[in-house]
């Protein structure tokens, strides 16, 4: 789980800060759209992305809440690549026809590594599907990391912390990350 | 309630006299009442998976599951036993189980304090010297289902009717062993389950996963075209279009009354070499319990994809197209009310093989395909969302119209040839099978007319024909 350092140790300036929300909008902007082959090319080719299981324990078990060897989905750049092909097709019930997703980010937290920033967001991403007045909640938080190129942002890795244990919408595609 | 109860009756009758000729009631798939009787007439006396022994290392350990909608702790107690308590205080109903997974030696009610050994009996309450003084504790302890496992797998039934776990698997044994017990130390579950609710109904998926292998080129398409994976032992077989399903066999198991107790969709290559893409070192694990013909048959198999009547799906394979594997999975279909479901998912492996970090990404990944985040699932469920909700229609219940199961009936199907090999086992087994032939789902609904002809248990336990 991705614990907040206080601002004092890693702050960006106000210039970077709004680099990056801007960047995250833009990138959320291509997922909405189902932009997925943009969307796949701000992408690193050592990129990552999981979605941990979450259990329901007590306080203070030695069982993690988030698990450490389980995911809904944990997919490297090749997986990935599979995905967005996939999700093209006619043949790909899950999104045919397509959600309407609507990503809200909030909570942008930045950090600077080593590597580049590390970035936290809280995230509803709204889900309606088909023609019927039902829609979705995805509530999470998220921590991706970010490298400053010449060609600008790009994302090196991704984990997506969901906030339920039962995943009530009917299936998890790369749009709703 | 009367009404509603002859309504079910009457969409039960309709099943039996629909089964006759290969078809069943649609409405079945969404509707109050009979959804109503499945709780008490088939989610009691039919044996529901609750977990695995690999769960439980430690005494003390419990878990979280249920047996129709009812809120079970599957616990393993002091001496090495295994319980399974409804989580309801004996004094006033209160649930005191907070977590889905633990380890303790006490359970104890945030209501007013009776506290219950990990065994199910009670230890005491606060101020029981003075307000309890007549009480003998040893008259109170939680309601507990009858357990029974069967290669690690832990089944509970609310009333002790009706033949043993064992018996009601019948021929499923001989697959089961193959699927769970195909190495000495035996499988292993690995993290936390996959855990997802879906609008469709818990017999939906359970006749998808009983041999439906017809689904497979309409709904799964998009997977099978990925282009840059690497597709293992399914290279070796001809395409799938040329293919036109041989390779594929339908078992359909009885249980030992001669009824319908599971069935299986599994994939054969004709070749000893394919270990369903396991590293070949699996086999210096083989379990010298199995018989030769046990061996041979998963020595050849690329998958087993099954139901055990009712709700519990068994998976053991590599995922076609290289979406990954070899995995073995347990589900359940748990019923969360008329055309609402919520699925369980368990990972598991040989336990040689768990800290072999290149097997289990493989492993993970055949896992992941088969989960709302997976490239294959996620396609079934919204097509089952459908069915739900066109099965709750009043067109469908008016009309009292009826779907079809009648592949493989008189004169509806060819090559559906039963295989010489003695390698396929007991169950009625037919090359071509799950592609071309519908006996699973006859045979699965059969089971649940039986169950649901026959009445509620009464509340004493003996069987009743009201």
């Amino acid at each position: 789980m991705n614990e907040m350092s206080p601002p004092s140790a890693g702050g960006v300036s106000p210039e970077t800060q709004r680099e990056i929300e801007q960047f995250l909008y833009y990138e959320a902007d291509l997922l909405d759209r189902f932009a997925l082959e943009e969307w796949f090319g701000l992408l690193t080719e050592d990129f990552t992305i999981r979605a941990p299981i979450r259990s329901y324990t007590h306080p203070g078990t030695e069982h993690p809440e988030f698990s450490e060897d389980g995911y809904y989905i944990k997919n490297g750049h090749t997986m990935v690549r599979e995905r967005v092909t996939r999700l093209k097709k006619e043949y790909a019930w899950a999104e045919n026809p397509r959600s309407r997703v609507r990503h809200v980010l909030g909570n942008v937290y930045v950090t600077e590594t080593d590597e580049g920033y590390d970035v936290i967001n809280n995230q509803h991403v709204y889900r309606s599907k088909g023609d019927t007045a039902d829609n979705d909640t995805i509530s999470a938080q998220r921590e991706t990391t970010l490298c400053d190129t010449d060609d600008g942002f790009r994302i090196a890795d991704r984990t997506v912390y969901l906030d339920d244990s039962i995943v009530s919408t009917d299936n998890i595609t790369l749009p709703l990350l | 309630m009367a009404k509603s109860l002859s309504h079910a009756e009457r969409l039960i009758e309709q099943t039996g006299t629909d089964l006759e000729n290969g078809e069943f009631p649609l409405k079945i798939l969404n509707d109050e009442s009979i959804y109503h009787e499945e709780l008490r007439r088939i989610f009691t006396r039919s044996w529901n998976y609750l977990g695995h022994t690999s769960e439980f290392e430690e005494p003390g350990d419990y878990v979280r599951r249920h047996i129709g909608e009812d809120p079970y702790i599957l616990t393993l107690d002091e001496t090495g036993e295994l319980h399974a308590f409804l989580d309801s205080c004996q004094h006033r109903g209160a649930q005191f189980c907070t977590a889905d997974k633990g380890n303790t030696s006490h359970f104890r009610c945030p209501y007013h304090g009776w506290t219950y050994k990990n065994n199910g009996d009670l230890q005491g309450m606060p101020h029981m010297g003075e307000s309890y003084q007549a009480l003998d504790t040893d008259d109170v302890s939680l309601e507990e289902a009858y357990l029974d496992t069967y290669k690690g797998l832990i089944f509970g039934r609310i009333v002790d009717e009706g033949p043993s776990l064992e018996e009601s698997l019948g021929d499923l044994t001989y697959y089961l062993d193959v699927m769970f017990d195909i190495t000495e130390e035996g499988m292993t579950v690995v993290t936390d389950a996959h855990r997802w609710e879906s609008d469709h109904d818990w017999k939906t998926s359970a006749d998808n996963f009983a041999g439906d292998n017809y689904h497979v080129l309409t709904t799964h398409q998009a997977g099978f075209e990925a282009e840059n994976i690497d597709r293992g032992p399914w290279e070796e077989l001809p395409p799938m279009e040329e293919r036109k399903g041989k390779y594929n066999h339908l078992a359909v198991a009885e249980d030992d009354e001669g009824n319908y107790a599971g069935s299986l969709s599994l994939m054969v290559s004709y070749d000893n070499d394919t270990l369903m893409g396991y590293p070949e070192k699996l086999r210096d694990h083989f379990n010298p319990e199995l018989s030769e013909e046990q061996i041979e048959l998963f020595s050849q198999s690329l998958y087993y994809f099954g139901t055990v009547f009712p709700n519990t799906t068994i998976i053991h394979a590599i995922q076609a197209g290289g979406w990954g594997g070899p995995w073995a999975c347990i589900r359940k279909w748990q019923p969360r009310g008329p055309g609402e479901t919520e699925v369980i998912s368990w990972w598991l492996v040989p336990k040689e093989l768990e800290d072999d970090e290149e097997f289990m990404e493989r492993s993970y990944r055949g896992w992941e395909s088969l989960s709302p985040g997976g490239a294959f699932e996620s396609d079934d469920l919204s097509i089952w969302n459908g069915i739900s909700d066109s099965s709750k229609s009043v067109t469908l219940e008016t009309r009292e119209t009826s779907g079809n199961m009648q592949q493989g009936m008189d004169g509806m199907s060819d090559g559906l040839e039963e295989p010489e090999d003695p390698m396929f086992g007991p169950a009625e087994v037919t090359e071509y099978g799950g592609y071309y032939d519908e006996r699973h789902s006859r045979g699965l609904l059969r089971a649940w007319y039986r169950q649901m002809s026959k009445g509620r248990p009464q509340p004493n336990g003996d069987e009743s024909d009201e």
